[in-house]
């Protein structure tokens, strides 16, 4: 934390280079067309892959210029043909990494193909992404699936009966019962308070009960909290005061963030604990500097922005940092070249989308009278 | 290595009818499969459609999750055959143990112990497992979050009483380790209290030692310093019962005056990197706390932060002068 201070200020005002904008379009349209089979442990969850390339290209601004108007077309029935319904409702399935056909009309899941709740937060968004119009989408049946997936804590599950869960699959809840505007598929207390028992003694939020306070798991707390329809804040001014102190002590001298106390700066940080700090009104305590410093470093020199300097990219870590940049554009100078390369539109914190696509995503979605 | 044989050229696979994966003609990020995946879940898909629940389907969905750890219909469909077919489940638990290590970080393989752990409730050579992959990474979310399930869910006094010695170890071996810190906080104050535990403030007390003696070690780690700040919070104790513990640690190398070598408040270790700017802000936060005049202690305080020891947080510590004025004009 104490350091050399003529160190310091050299880097407050270290050079910026270019943010390398076709680079990383292109990284993420090359992950699009296809993955190695190298990353098969992506296939249960290709439709999150998706959300995070396309999202990319939306706070590039590049989804019209990048991707052709059939691409877009054939890409959201792709998206359509992974709604499913079943007994518990419906929702999105990652991939059809278990589907030996396509659906036929009134075709009901098995137990081992159901609607995964994360997967259908990203298919929500990747459709408004790429403007759908949302006239297929099963409203009721998504708030039966919601029911079907929170547990006796207040938890809820990815998938249905299963036991994995913890407070990821929250947050998407409370995103998904946000768009629809209709609160009727989720006990939001009873949620509340599972939220709170993930609160550590740090300050900030583990992924369940007991669980050491980590990045993102604050934000998602953060987030949900906020999304909640309830009228006041259920964290008291001591309680925000103490998550926010744990947060920023979170950057490093290099403008990165780490998830967690003493660990070191990851990329994907820099939009979990610095948003969560936008969300908690105290988004000026962030080094948006030093942060871009940061993320610069982790560019990979073919595209893409890895998790720490020197590593690979992938196209999770290249959103998010592209996300963090539109919540924290830098504050730029005379001598900084190509600064127009790190302008972005602004970024809805909460549902984590670009502003102007939130507002799509929520005029289209909502449950109408 | 060559290649497995194919299910498709193994006869005792004959009888099941293999279903390709379905995809549309234009997909998003389709993964290019090895035919050897490819082959394994035309074969498990094919299984899922009959409904089989055998064996052989144990070996096809471990090869499978061999390929693919994070594949959750895989574990899913492997967790109900194993009971359907009244599989040993101390079998699987050691097979378990080998792909634990190999997929540290995959969510799906410390799941499936969970499962099989209600079923077998064996808890404590499990802890001794957990304590195995440590050496690989002792910081993994994963294995600390199934640690701290165990413990919880079994809850068993027999299982708790080493814990503190665990931690101590881990500690020991990397002082600035927060997941053993959390570890500690969560064994001591928010289990419950365990035997030999009773006496509270003699646990309180023995916890402010350690945490005291460990910052006079190293007194620039963050995790020790939430610690210390954690116990007093969790007991409603103003931090200015520390000031005196605290004071020499905001202060350089040559102010040092301690000369006697007091238990309860252990001095900065010879050749500690000083001041410390962890120690300034617990300082900041005691003079706060006092209000009225003291606040302009703090400020001067935070500036020296903003200004000297932590550079880098500089509107943070500007934030704080703020926030202490405005409350001292109200």
């Amino acid at each position: 934390m104490s350091g050399s201070p003529s160190l310091l200020t050299t880097l407050e005002n270290h050079y910026l280079p270019p943010l390398a904008r076709v680079a990383h379009a292109g990284h993420v349209k090359r992950c699009l067309s296809g993955l190695p089979s190298s990353q098969v442990d992506l296939d249960p969850g290709r439709m999150a892959v998706a959300f995070y390339c396309l999202g990319s290209l939306d706070l590039l601004k590049m989804v019209q210029e990048k991707i052709s108007q059939t691409d877009r077309e054939s890409w959201r029935e792709w998206i359509w043909e992974q709604q499913t319904r079943g007994k518990y409702g419906s929702g999105f399935r990652p991939s059809p990494f278990m589907a030996g056909s396509m659906l036929s009309e009134g075709a009901r899941y098995t137990d081992y193909d159901m609607p995964h709740i994360i997967m259908t937060y990203t298919a929500l968004l990747t459709l408004a992404i790429l403007r759908d119009d949302f006239s297929r989408l099963d409203k009721q049946g998504i708030l039966s699936f919601l029911k079907a997936c929170q547990r006796e804590d207040g938890s809820f599950s990815t998938v249905p009966g299963s036991g994995e869960t913890d407070l990821r699959t929250l947050y998407c809840a409370f995103v998904i019962s946000h768009l629809l505007n209709d609160w009727s598929g989720v006990d939001a207390d009873g949620a509340l308070s599972f939220i709170a028992s993930c609160r550590s003694y740090e300050g900030g939020y583990g992924q369940s009960a007991h669980c050491e306070a980590n990045g993102g798991t604050t934000y998602i707390a953060m987030a949900a909290i906020h999304l909640a329809p309830v009228t006041s804040n259920p964290l008291s001014p001591s309680e925000i005061r103490k998550t926010i102190e744990w947060a920023v002590h979170k950057q490093h001298q290099s403008g990165g963030f780490c998830g967690r106390t003493n660990k070191l700066a990851d990329a994907c940080y820099c939009f979990w604990i610095a948003g969560s700090l936008k969300i908690l009104g105290a988004g000026d305590l962030v080094n948006s500097r030093s942060l871009a410093v940061f993320l610069s470093s982790c560019q990979f020199k073919f595209g893409g922005i890895s998790k720490a300097p020197g590593e690979h990219p992938d196209p999770y870590h290249t959103y998010l940092s592209l996300a963090a940049l539109s919540m924290f554009p830098p504050p730029l100078y005379d001598n900084d070249t190509n600064s127009s390369s790190w302008a972005f539109e602004p970024l809805d914190p909460l549902i984590n989308a670009r502003k102007e696509t939130a507002e799509w995503a929520r005029s289209h979605i909502a449950i109408k009278e | 290595m060559t290649e497995p044989t194919r299910y498709a050229d193994r006869p005792e696979w004959s009888d099941v009818l293999p279903v390709e994966q379905y995809e549309n003609a234009n997909p998003l990020a389709p993964i290019f499969y090895t035919n050897e995946y490819k082959d394994a879940t035309n074969y498990f898909r094919g299984i899922i459609k009959t409904g089989e629940k055998s064996q052989r389907v144990l070996e096809l969905t471990e090869h499978i999750i061999r390929l693919n750890p994070a594949h959750y219909t895989a574990w899913q469909y492997r967790y109900e055959t194993l009971l359907a077919i009244d599989s040993n489940l101390e079998d699987e638990l050691q097979l378990m143990d080998e792909l634990a290590i190999t997929h540290l970080k995959t969510y799906q393989v410390w799941h499936h112990r969970r499962l099989l752990m209600l079923k077998i409730r064996k808890p404590a050579a499990e802890l001794v497992f957990i304590a195995k992959t440590f050496k690989v990474d002792a910081k993994n979310y994963h294995t600390w979050s199934y640690r701290q399930w165990l413990l919880a869910y079994f809850n068993d006094d027999e299982l708790w009483g080493g814990e503190l010695d665990f931690v101590e170890d881990l500690l020991y071996a990397d002082i600035r380790n927060n997941s053993a810190w959390h570890h500690r906080f969560f064994t001591v104050f928010q289990s419950g209290v365990h035997d030999g535990e009773e006496n509270r403030e003699r646990v309180l007390k023995r916890e402010l030692i350690y945490v005291k003696q460990s910052i006079s070690l190293v007194p620039n780690n963050a995790s020790a310093w939430n610690y210390i700040r954690g116990i007093l919070e969790h007991h409603s104790i103003p931090y200015s019962r520390v000031t005196t513990f605290v004071q020499p640690y905001t202060l350089s190398m040559d102010e040092q005056t301690a000369d006697l070598v007091d238990l309860d408040n252990p001095p900065p270790s010879k050749g500690a990197h000083l001041p410390c700017a962890f120690a300034i802000e617990f300082f900041a936060d005691i003079y706060e706390a006092e209000g009225g005049d003291s606040m302009l202690k703090a400020t001067e305080l935070w500036k020296s932060l903003g200004n000297e020891y932590d550079i880098a947080r500089k509107k943070y510590w500007e934030h704080r002068i703020r926030e202490g004025l405005r409350a001292i004009q109200t």
